[in-house]
């Protein structure tokens, strides 16, 4: 059994028909509540005046970043990223604070507001149905989509086949295969025949969009040592002088007149 | 004759006091509702919205404005201006109510709130929000070290009282070392979303930008409480004091303006300045209220000296900053599009914060100043330790 | 902006089960056994059992992905023809079906008054007397024919059709006249049989659709090739008053008026004819009747046919000859419910004559089979008693063409009003709603006001079943053996991955057990299901075993009965009929001839219905799964017009017509016609029994108004016109 050594998806918005299957097979593949959601429909939807209409949506879940936003924000770690590309969320270790709902570009990640302490309130997520493309299977959506809208694939694979399908009709479709670059790059890549903001993709730079805090977190422990030390030797320095100067004035107040040495 | 509130025959109450007492009661409930069924049970948090008001005003604001302690730790021992000595303990208290509240809040707003304690053993290094989470808790040990003389005095256990007083030093170095460090975090915790921050405030160097203006909103803390103090418990102002530490926030304002306005121009960013609508409004109007008419008000002599003129500058450069905290975690963010058109699971695209949400944090709120309220009736905060008594380091 | 049904309103019309579908029942212990044996499951009882989905009439093959013996998951089978592994949202939430908290698990006897929804549980025993019973007193007092039975297409069809003419009744009801009379009647003019096939292969380059939303009237496979065919770029014309899916991903879309796609596809003969653009030799070879439909056509220019379409003369010639010049890879798609308009026969016919003229047969059109397999074997039975009774329909005397086994279903019903030519006294209903399916609820009440006697044999507390006397719980498709299918060359088995809940049976348990009660027995000559099944395999020499294991059996030898290798066709002439005889000795125009169709009136819409990807017909609303991804069902009306109304989007409305009235949300949208309003029927639902889709919405039903086309039966569903006002 082929294993991928970069699992993807490609998703062609053009092929969408908004059928929503994709959506109810996750929910029963993954055991979804009833009010929970792990794929939406996105996008503007329909477009125009009548009779100059056009539509367009997208299945949006999990991005499955190459450079996971979560990943870097979680303080304890609750997100890991396989090496074949899923990034995977560890309810265990989570302690719902909801900072990678903020991090993530994509605002994937769903929180659980209905539950208390008993029940327990926890992120959901696409996971990229890890217990089916184990056992080399298909993602669930992937599977039962009826026109081929979602593929699934070797990354590199389905980005050939998508510039093949950009190059095959130069008419139809936005020339940029969304994800390639994006934020470093993602698991899920995109087609589209309407511009990519209109089916609710942020734009982003190809630069992963967690750099920057990362960078300035890794001055942290240095920055901490050099400023602990300056401190003391500042501290030390101020102390010292003010002894000193305590000393002189001290002198100045207690000192005798010489009078045995003027003799 | 004073105004009271008779409960029992014993027991006589101010007003304000009944109504702290009241919030925090009502903010108990509402806390045991959002355990027994959810954060969105008591508030309008959604997909769209994980973080708001709570964050922004419990956080942010909570953690800006215990900012004091440090400055005046880092000032008397550090830098050993005897003088400012008055000034250490109302702020140090000021500082660990402040944190303590910051914690508490973080036991409603948190998903698995008895689970606080796995930011200690689970670590991610790059998170933010992990460094942010290890220096407030270990600052507020910190803290408690530092305001523990005060409770041994009161309890008139003088020698454990004096024997922490010698060793306060490591400690107030700490307590320099982690405050620094997150105030600037609060900061840094904005840096992994930069297409979501409007650009007025989004650059790598929010950290630093945070570090200052938490220095100036200290300052002003430790003016405001200190006036604050005076009136409701009757003591005197120490002006000439207080003159020195506004004499000090138009610099740091000045530094805080060259620097922000010098990084927009660099990023190219300054054409938003007009052009972004309520964002620019919004930005304006922290820059205005927050540093360009505090700069304004202490630098004139007549102001900084009277007590009116303090508390004025103060409350302003306060409202200031706090919209600054505000527009930084809530209202400059971008939230996601109502673009997404079904199903409404991603609800609550527009957000506005619920009364059960805003009474949570006014009771935690009553409680830090109740709990202020009762520890300067009982503890020595006022009184710096006896004369005479002079530490060797 | 468009909105939904937010999840705080879906919380409070589902109320029970939020939590995560709950799987419960294992594998029938036989089908696991089988399936051990063969190593479909292993040692832990895990693997895939093939089936075949219900949740439409399109029935996928489906696999039943078991673990630890339970059902977790349904994919679609690879190998079946109208899947080829792919599953529709509906087939997806098939589990939930299942699984619905509202199913009806045992037999129910009416106590309260009919409509209150009170019922006792009663053993099947008690439940199957009562019926047969009743059936037999109704028998002997009135005649069998006072008995009427009625079903929608489903595979034990064959079996309800048994004890229909075992009884003796002539009264067949069937959902045919809701939905494709016209086109079925049509093809067997023209063609000699109800429903050509469709080739979709890489040569297609020009499909005219009318109507027929395929990217959300989901029929698996053909979606797929329609979608397949877009993306390769062919052209797809597609003509509908609103902007659906399928009209967002069409070539060009015409929003036409409603009642003219008649006057547009004779514009198309006209110029195809007139311009000399038809296929001179298939015409001459294989079709009859051309000088008469020539003659006929000749005065249905574009540009007499434009003002009345809504559609310009230079597009309606534009697109003929493009039509004409993709011949032989074009296709005019005969479309599926074409019961629109009293001239929809006509269209029907047209688009079918369209097809002759590009002499597409055999290139993108060819011989559907059918789905009687001469092959199968059946068991032994007597033959039928002679039925010497009218139909209450009209068929044939009435609707001298309409097939027997189709019939004019709501003429039965109004029959059943009026009691002309005689009353029926009961009614038998197996997997059907007609309290939803028949236009103009009010009046099939009133039907069932005039029944003695009512039995439905349905999964859940449907809105017919809850206006019954008897409720007979089925198992759902998940939980029991069906008749084999057969499709093309090979033959598919249903079979249980379920254990049937409670004490639900199969229907073909339900009709031997009833057909024994009722003295008819030897119409019912199997011990039990798979009994039943063998015996169809008999004269193949298949074991069942065999079948189960694939899924299917391929058949080798016995071609089909309409598998030859030369093009013919089962009408008179044994050519295609441009020109039917047939329907000229009746009276009817021979050729397709311009009727013209009823209009609204200034202040009225067309009332549109059409479908959705996320529901089926009447049955599948309270699906939750289905119903947390389905947009909320409210009234479609022009944006312009609404303002001109002065009503607002999310407004509630009334909705009036001359047989009743609803209310319903208003969504101002810019996706249909300034002239039409339309809603998802389904809705509206009456009983409480459907505890997730009762009060969701407004039912088309309470205001369609019975038309009826005298040529093929079909009921006019669009023909119906509203006034539309905010309450």
């Amino acid at each position: 059994m082929k294993k991928n050594t970069h699992n993807a998806f490609l998703f062609d918005a053009f092929r969408c028909i908004d059928c929503r299957a994709c959506m109810v097979a996750c929910s029963v593949e993954n055991k979804i509540p009833m009010d929970k959601t792990r794929i939406w429909v996105a996008g503007v939807g329909l477009k125009g005046e009548f009779p100059s209409l056009e539509r367009a949506s997208m299945v949006y879940h999990c991005m499955h970043c190459n450079a996971p936003d979560c990943l870097s924000a979680c303080p304890v770690g609750a997100y890991s990223q396989r090496p074949d590309g899923p990034v995977v969320y560890d309810p265990k270790k989570c302690i719902g604070c909801r900072y990678c709902m903020n991090a993530c570009p994509f605002g994937v990640p769903h929180f659980d507001y209905d539950k208390g302490l008993i029940d327990g309130a926890f992120i959901d997520k696409c996971t990229l149905c890890t217990q089916r493309i184990d056992i080399g299977l298909e993602p669930a959506c992937v599977a039962t989509c009826p026109t081929d809208a979602l593929t699934f694939g070797e990354r590199s694979d389905l980005l050939k086949q998508a510039h093949g399908r950009i190059q095959a009709h130069p008419d139809r479709y936005v020339d940029h295969v969304y994800g390639e670059t994006e934020n470093g790059g993602t698991s899920y890549l995109i087609l589209s025949q309407v511009p990519f903001g209109e089916l609710g993709l942020p734009a982003l730079p190809s630069r992963p969009v967690k750099e920057v805090s990362e960078e300035v977190m890794g001055f942290t422990i240095p920055f901490a040592l050099g400023l602990g030390t300056v401190l003391t030797a500042v501290a030390a320095g101020v102390h010292l002088y003010n002894q000193k100067k305590e000393a002189d004035t001290l002198k100045l107040e207690t000192s005798e007149p010489q009078t045995e040495e003027t003799i | 004759m004073k105004l009271q509130i008779t409960l029992h025959p014993r027991l006589h109450l101010k007003p304000l006091v009944v109504i702290l007492l009241s919030l925090m009661g009502i903010a108990f409930v509402i806390a045991m509702l959002r355990y027994a069924n959810g954060i969105g049970a008591v508030s309008n948090l959604s997909n769209s919205y994980p973080w708001a008001f709570w964050i922004s005003f419990d956080l942010f604001t909570g953690v800006a404005i215990s900012s004091g302690a440090f400055l005046m730790a880092a000032v008397v021992y550090i830098f050993e201006l005897k003088e400012f000595r008055p000034l250490v303990r109302p702020s140090v208290l000021t500082g660990f109510l402040g944190y303590m509240m910051v914690v508490i809040a973080l036991l409603v707003d948190l998903g698995h709130p008895e689970r606080i304690w796995y930011m200690m053993i689970h670590w991610n290094h790059t998170s933010v929000l992990l460094e942010i989470g290890i220096c407030v808790m270990s600052y507020l040990a910190v803290l408690a070290i530092e305001f523990a003389p005060v409770v041994f005095e009161g309890l008139k256990w003088q020698k454990f009282a004096h024997f922490i007083h010698r060793f306060i030093m490591p400690f107030v170095i700490l307590g320099v070392v982690l405050s620094t460090l997150h105030q600037s975090s609060l900061g840094s915790l904005l840096l992994i979303q930069p297409t979501k921050l409007y650009p007025l405030w989004w650059t790598p160097i929010l950290p630093i930008l945070f570090f200052i203006s938490a220095v100036t909103i200290g300052l002003s803390m430790i003016i405001l409480e200190s006036s604050l103090s005076s009136r409701y418990f009757h003591r005197g102002l120490e002006i000439h004091l207080l003159e020195k530490l506004a004499r000090v926030i138009p610099v740091v304002l000045a530094i805080y303006l060259v620097i922000k306005f010098s990084q927009l121009t660099i990023a190219g960013d300054l054409k938003y300045l007009f052009t972004g609508g309520l964002m620019s409004v919004l930005f304006l109007a922290e820059i205005l209220i927050g540093a360009v008419i505090p700069i304004f008000l202490f630098s004139i002599k007549r102001i900084r000296q009277s007590a009116k003129g303090l508390l004025l500058g103060a409350v302003v450069l306060l409202l200031g900053m706090i919209l600054n905290r505000f527009n930084v975690s809530w209202f400059a963010v971008q939230h996601p599009d109502p673009l997404s058109y079904m199903p409404a699971f991603m609800s609550n695209v527009h957000y506005l914060p619920s009364l059960p949400e805003v009474l949570v944090s006014m009771g935690i709120f009553s409680a830090g100043i109740l709990a202020f309220g009762l520890a300067v009736k009982y503890l020595p905060v006022f009184e710096h330790e006896e004369e005479g008594r002079k530490t060797t380091s | 902006m468009p909105s939904t049904i937010s999840r705080r309103d879906f919380l409070k019309v589902g109320g029970t089960a939020v939590g995560a579908l709950l799987i419960g029942q294992f594998i029938p212990p036989q089908v696991a056994e089988a399936a051990r044996a063969s190593g479909l499951l292993d040692a832990t009882n895990s693997g895939y059992i093939s089936s075949m989905c219900e949740m439409c009439v399109w029935r996928c093959g489906l696999l039943a992905k078991v673990e630890d013996g339970r059902v977790v998951k349904l994919e679609g089978n690879p190998d079946h023809p109208h899947s080829r592994g792919n599953l529709c949202p509906r087939g997806q939430s098939g589990l939930m079906t299942t699984y619905d908290p509202d199913r009806v698990l045992i037999p129910l006897i009416r106590v309260g008054k009919r409509g209150e929804g009170l019922f006792r549980k009663a053993t099947w025993e008690e439940a199957l007397d009562l019926v047969a019973r009743n059936m037999s007193d109704i028998k002997q007092k009135y005649g069998a024919e006072a008995m009427v039975f009625s079903s929608t297409h489903n595979l034990s069809q064959p079996l309800f059709e048994n004890l229909l003419y075992a009884f003796g009744s002539p009264n067949y009801g069937t959902q045919r006249s809701l939905c494709f009379n016209a086109m079925i009647v049509a093809n067997l003019m023209t063609y000699g049989m109800e429903e050509p096939a469709r080739i979709y292969d890489d040569k297609l380059s020009y499909i005219l659709l009318t109507g027929r939303n395929l990217l959300e009237a989901i029929s698996t496979s053909e979606t797929h090739d329609l979608s397949m065919a877009i993306d390769r770029g062919a052209k797809v014309v597609y003509l509908d008053p609103r902007f659906t899916k399928t009209a967002s991903k069409a070539t060009e879309w015409l929003p036409i008026k409603p009642g003219m796609d008649l006057a547009f596809h004779l514009a198309l003969l006209n110029v195809i004819i007139g311009e000399d653009l038809y296929n001179h030799s298939f015409v001459a070879w294989n079709t009859v009747g051309f000088d008469d439909l020539k003659k006929e056509v000749s005065q249905y220019t574009p540009e007499w046919a434009a003002p009345l379409a809504g559609i310009s003369a230079e597009t309606i010639a534009r697109i003929a000859r493009e039509f004409a010049a993709a011949a032989p890879h074009a296709l005019a798609h005969n479309g599926w419910r074409t019961s629109n308009f009293v001239n929809s026969f006509h269209t029907q016919r047209a688009i079918g004559i369209l097809n002759a003229l590009a002499g597409n047969w055999g290139v993108t059109m060819t011989d559907g089979g059918s789905e009687e397999s001469a092959s199968l074997g059946q068991p032994p039975q007597p033959p039928y008693p002679r039925i010497s009774a009218l139909r209450l329909d009209g068929v044939p005397w009435k609707y001298p063409v309409v097939p027997l086994k189709i019939g004019v279903f709501q003429e039965l019903r109004d029959n059943i009003v009026t009691g002309d030519p005689y009353q029926a006294h009961g009614w038998f209903i197996a997997r059907q709603n007609p309290a939803m399916s028949l236009p103009d609820r009010g009046r099939t009440l009133e039907a069932f006001g005039k029944m003695d006697f009512i039995t439905t044999i349905d999964i859940i507390m449907n809105d017919t079943a809850w206006f019954s006397d008897v409720v007979l719980p089925e198992a759902s498709y998940l939980e029991r053996y069906d008749p084999l299918m057969p499709i093309g060359d090979k033959i598919f088995i249903r079979q249980p991955v379920i254990e049937p809940q409670g004490e639900a049976r199969s229907a073909l348990w339900i009709y031997k057990q009833l057909g024994e009660r009722l003295g008819l027995g030897d119409f019912f000559q199997y011990t039990d299901d798979q009994d039943y099944l063998r015996q169809q395999l008999a004269p193949l020499g298949v074991r069942l075993e065999d079948v189960r294991v694939k899924g299917y059996i391929g058949l080798s030898e016995t071609p089909h009965a309409s598998e030859t290798s030369e093009p013919g066709w089962n009408t008179p002439s044994g050519k295609i009929e441009l020109y039917s005889d047939t329907l000229s000795r009746v009276g009817f125009p021979g050729v397709p001839t311009w009727e013209e169709p009823p209009q609204p009136a200034e202040g009225q819409f067309y009332l549109l219905t059409g479908k959705v990807a996320q529901s089926t017909q009447f049955g599948s609303q309270n699906n939750q799964l289905l119903h947390k991804y389905s947009d909320e069902p409210r009234l479609w009306m022009n944006v312009k017009t609404a303002k001109k109304l002065g009503l607002a989007d999310n407004d509630l409305v009334e909705v009036t017509s001359t047989v009743g009235r609803i209310h319903i949300k208003l969504e101002a949208t810019q996706a249909i016609r300034p002239d039409c309003v339309y809603l998802t029927p389904g809705y509206g639902h009456l009983s409480k029994g459907l505890t997730t889709a009762y009060g969701i919405s407004a039912s088309d039903s309470d205001l369609h108004v019975t038309y009826t086309d005298p040529i093929s039966g079909g009921q006019a569903l669009s023909q119906t016109f509203v006034t539309v006002q905010k309450i």
